[in-house]
């Protein structure tokens, strides 16, 4: 019977493909997870956190709707910024 | 330690590729192509060891409700996959020289199908239910359900008609296989043990960090 190398090559090729790609794939996972344990470094000659810390929430809570809610359509705009009345020239 | 089991098992995995073509002989009827048994082999024997491994984390989970024992049964499955898939596939190559196909409809290659297919669902399952601890008692029955399958692909060639020879290793009575490729096929069975116990810890590892930190 003929030998038959290129099957062998092809065996034992696929077999070296698949594991080293899970070891990668391993590899990979616990390097992102180290990454994300890691702490943030503090930046040198700082010893102090840049911002004081905040005991009360920055914002109160808002139980209404900031802004009411629009039934009417929208008038059809360019996409360009309109200004504020107050600051347009009065016409002449 | 992790570490220390991966370059055992890279050492080993050295010293098998050497007994496969340096030190084993050239099989009389089939040629070099035979080679590929000292892959295919181990690579079962990797997946049958996986899977009996996800049987008894899975029997332990539902028992003692211990996270190890479902982080366990969760790499052990994966891991199972993969030498399940590499066992198809080499099968297949080593099929097409010396049986004329890739692929038959079998009664070996259809249940090792069977087989992989349940692990891949197992491990899909995991991954559909979003409560953790309800997807781990669901992949636990069904590590235990799909256990069933391991002695039914390892006798299938004994109990219906196969184009897939019976087991030269793993079967009672005297060898029948000259001891220099026993031994080069041993090295490679502690070869891909190895691999198995390295993978398996460090996706345990991963899986158990990714716990702490959700």
């Amino acid at each position: 019977m003929a030998d038959n190398w290129g099957f062998v090559l092809a065996a034992y090729g696929l077999a070296a493909v698949v594991l080293l790609s899970y070891w990668r794939f391993l590899a990979r996972h616990e390097r992102t997870q180290t990454h994300r344990a890691r702490p943030p470094r503090a930046r040198p000659g700082v010893s102090e956190p840049l911002a004081p810390a905040v005991s009360e929430p920055l914002a109160p809570t808002v139980s209404e709707p900031l802004a009411p809610t629009v039934s009417e359509p929208l008038a059809p705009t360019s996409g360009h910024p309109r200004s504020k009345p107050a600051s347009r020239p009065p016409l002449q | 330690m992790i570490r220390v089991v991966g370059g055992l098992a890279l050492a080993a995995l050295a010293a098998g590729l050497v007994m496969a073509f340096g030190v084993a002989p050239r099989e009389t009827t089939q040629g070099n192509v035979q080679r590929i048994m000292y892959l295919h082999v181990p690579s079962v024997w990797v997946a049958y060891l996986a899977f009996a491994v996800v049987l008894v984390a899975s029997i332990t989970y539902l028992v003692r409700r211990l996270e190890a024992a479902d982080r366990l049964a969760h790499a052990s499955a994966e891991v199972g996959v993969l030498f399940t898939g590499l066992t198809i596939a080499t099968g297949s190559i080593w099929g097409k020289p010396t049986w004329g196909t890739w692929w038959t409809w079998d009664a070996r290659l259809t249940s090792v199908s069977i087989l992989f297919v349940m692990y891949l669902g197992y491990l899909l399952l995991r991954g559909m239910v979003e409560d953790r601890e309800r997807g781990a008692r669901y992949a636990a029955v069904l590590g235990i359900v799909a256990a069933f399958n391991i002695p039914l692909v390892h006798f299938s060639v004994y109990w219906w008609r196969t184009l897939h020879q019976p087991p030269s290793l793993m079967k009672p009575g005297p060898g029948t296989m000259p001891g220099v490729i026993v031994a080069a096929l041993l090295v490679n069975f502690a070869a891909f043990s190895l691999l198995y116990v390295y993978f398996v810890a460090k996706r345990a590892c991963l899986l158990r960090r990714e716990a702490e930190a959700a």
